[in-house]
């Protein structure tokens, strides 16, 4: 709160230091007096995910006294989003981030931002045709594959397995399903005996995951597509006195929530969606220093299990 | 003698009426057992603990309506609730009763804040409300910082923490009664008591139930009716950080996001209890039945896994049918 504040008080001083001196080159000349300005407009606060792609912006952006940040938040509103967007570019910064809340309604203003001479860089979700400068994001469909081999590998090829999947409307929620599905394709002997929406919310996943236990005499694991869900079952095995050797799987690996159930024994295994927080600020200073970049980068995942949690979880090839 | 009698069935008419829905709940529950899931004491045990929290909100949300306004600022002030909880046990390490006190004065401020908006200041209550769910929605994200409030937090000092699971939340998500029954749900039948009490037998019950019937009649003939409006939203204030501290213990931790659309669910079992949202009708009675029917219904559908489109619509759909048949009961106890 305290950041958000002394943001709100900089975006002052900005607008009238930028009316009282008109000279002044946009968004600042990238030295320790005159950083550049990078907008950043996160498109929900409120999911504790894009909490932490903010974190990692921030933490990679104070490494280098060239940057200056500033940050937006819309409130999972597109029209605010867009709102913001507008502000920014009005404020004149040097570079804009954007994780958008959704395709269509922001395609315009990032391509009117990209048209005045900003860079862009779009994070996580993309925008439609080619007006920006790079796009940085995980690929859901990957770390579902990597559960599943995970699973596939922990389970022997043979076990009872519950589904709690994301909101199914939702696209990280079908390409989480997908590729776990096709990642055990070829095992016949995992079977699929119970799978429900839970809609991300961990209160569902354990309603569900009762409903799973009363239904199944016997369940081998769990495959959650967030580490909340993951939990909330974990919960209704516990008090159902069955989580013995029973294995929780989950993802997403926050170092608070996924990655702390890891090291508590809650989870087997979550796998890690990344923020991309800390490879967008470096993709930033390499545009801004004007050398050419990949106009795309999928980030790689990692695994984090019992064995290798200490050690920051292994990469996933 | 014979509208004697006709009367008295008009009366057992509606409360069959509001018994209705939960049945047919029952029946379909019942046809379609899942390999007799449905019959398994397991299964009902977890509904009695699944409504537990949604049934606390209810019963405030009962005092709430029968004085003729509406809280809909229940789900926000749970989740400020388990907010304070986790932060005050957990990472302010406080004994768990002082902490629990300081909770449930949280959530009567908040609660009297609507009612003296709504009592003096002439807002509607679901204005008044409406401010109050986004108030208290900032407040516990603020408190929170943004973050879920866990026994892993970084002290004062700047180092990683780690403490044990308090005592408290061990507790609230245990079993009785040689694990028969969950605690939050002995919670909820406590609150749920509370109600009743309130609206059966004491004398503010009369004064609700005057007020919601007709404002100005009863302030005419001598009702306290702010004070009355004040109390209704106090109880759902105080039942609303009840049920956060169950939502936490629940959760393990305290989630700044948790309980959205929360009051929603809670209108609909006092609607579903025959309640009528223009006031002066409604009882605790009626409401558990609401909340049952809403439970076993969420039941019955994850038992035997529908997707979540059917699950959706066929929720409305029971509501709708419900609805019909409690205003066809209004019509027959009036005519």
């Amino acid at each position: 709160m305290r950041r958000r504040s002394a943001l709100e008080l900089g975006l002052w001083f900005l607008t009238i230091a930028g009316a009282g001196c008109g000279g002044e080159k946009r968004g600042g000349r990238g030295t320790r007096d005159s950083p550049w300005i990078i907008g950043m407009s996160q498109c929900n606060l409120g999911e504790p995910w894009r909490e932490q792609m903010n974190r990692d912006i921030e933490a990679a952006a104070a490494k280098h006294d060239v940057l200056k940040m500033v940050f937006k938040d819309a409130q999972n509103d597109s029209l605010k989003q867009r709102a913001q967007v507008e502000e920014l570019v009005a404020q004149g910064i040097a570079l804009l981030l954007i994780s958008p809340k959704e395709t269509a309604p922001l395609t315009k203003p990032v391509a009117e931002a990209f048209d005045k001479g900003i860079p862009v860089i779009v994070l996580d979700r993309e925008v439609e045709g080619d007006k920006f400068t790079a796009f940085i994001g995980g690929d859901n469909e990957k770390i579902g594959h990597a559960a599943g081999e995970w699973i596939a590998k922990a389970l022997g090829g043979k076990g009872k397995v519950v589904e709690l999947k994301g909101l199914m409307t939702s696209t990280p929620a079908q390409q989480r399903h997908k590729g776990f599905r096709d990642a055990i394709a070829g095992q016949s002997g995992i079977e699929i005996v119970f799978e429900a929406d839970m809609q991300w919310l961990e209160p569902n996943a354990r309603k569900e995951m009762e409903s799973a236990l009363a239904q199944q005499s016997k369940i081998d694991l769990v495959y959650a597509h967030n580490d909340p869900a993951a939990h909330g079952a974990y919960l209704a095995a516990k008090q159902a006195q069955r989580n013995e050797g029973m294995k929780f799987v989950g993802i997403d690996a926050l170092p608070h929530e996924g990655v702390a159930y890891v090291k508590d024994g809650v989870l087997d295994a979550t796998v890690l969606y990344p923020t991309g927080g800390a490879e967008a600020i470096e993709l930033a200073l390499r545009i801004l220093k004007g050398e050419k970049v990949d106009k795309k980068v999928t980030l790689g995942t990692r695994i984090f299990t019992k064995e290798s949690v200490e050690r920051g979880g292994d990469p996933i090839p | 003698m014979k509208d004697h009698l006709l009367t008295w069935l008009g009366a057992q008419r509606s409360i069959l009426r509001v018994l209705l829905p939960l049945v047919i709940v029952l029946v379909i529950g019942s046809a379609f057992h899942s390999n007799g899931a449905f019959f398994a004491w397991e299964t009902h045990r977890a509904v009695l603990r699944e409504v537990s929290v949604h049934g606390i909100l209810a019963c405030g949300m009962t005092l709430v309506v029968v004085a003729g306004g509406i809280d809909l600022a229940v789900g926000s002030v749970l989740a400020l609730g388990a907010v304070s909880i986790a932060l005050l046990t957990m990472q302010r390490g406080w004994p768990a009763p002082l902490a629990v006190g300081a909770v449930l004065a949280m959530g009567a401020a908040c609660g009297a804040t609507s009612g003296t908006l709504v009592a003096f200041f002439r807002a509607p209550a679901f204005v008044a409300s409406l401010a109050m769910l986004v108030f208290a929605r900032g407040l516990a994200k603020l408190c929170a910082d943004g973050k879920k409030v866990t026994t892993h937090f970084v002290g004062p000092d700047g180092l990683d923490r780690t403490v044990p699971l308090p005592a408290l939340f061990e507790g609230l998500d245990d079993r009785v009664i040689g694990g028969q029954l969950s605690v939050v749900t002995l919670v909820f039948v406590a609150c749920a008591g509370v109600t009743w009490l309130l609206l059966s037998r004491m004398r503010i019950g009369r004064y609700l139930y005057a007020t919601g019937g007709n404002l100005e009649a009863a302030r005419l003939s001598g009702v306290p009716v702010r004070t009355a409006v004040i109390l209704a939203f106090v109880f759902s204030g105080v039942f609303s950080a009840i049920a956060g501290i169950c939502q936490a213990a629940q959760e393990t931790h305290g989630d700044p996001e948790t309980g959205m659309g929360y009051e929603l669910d809670a209108i609909a079992m006092v609607v579903l209890g025959g309640a009528s949202l223009t006031g002066g009708r409604g009882n605790m009675g009626g409401t558990l039945v609401g909340v049952l029917t809403v439970g076993y219904l969420q039941k019955v559908l994850s038992l035997n896994a529908f997707s979540l489109e059917a699950r959706l619509m066929l929720t409305g759909a029971i509501l709708v049918a419900a609805v019909l048949l409690q205003s066809r009961a209004m019509r027959g106890t009036e005519g």
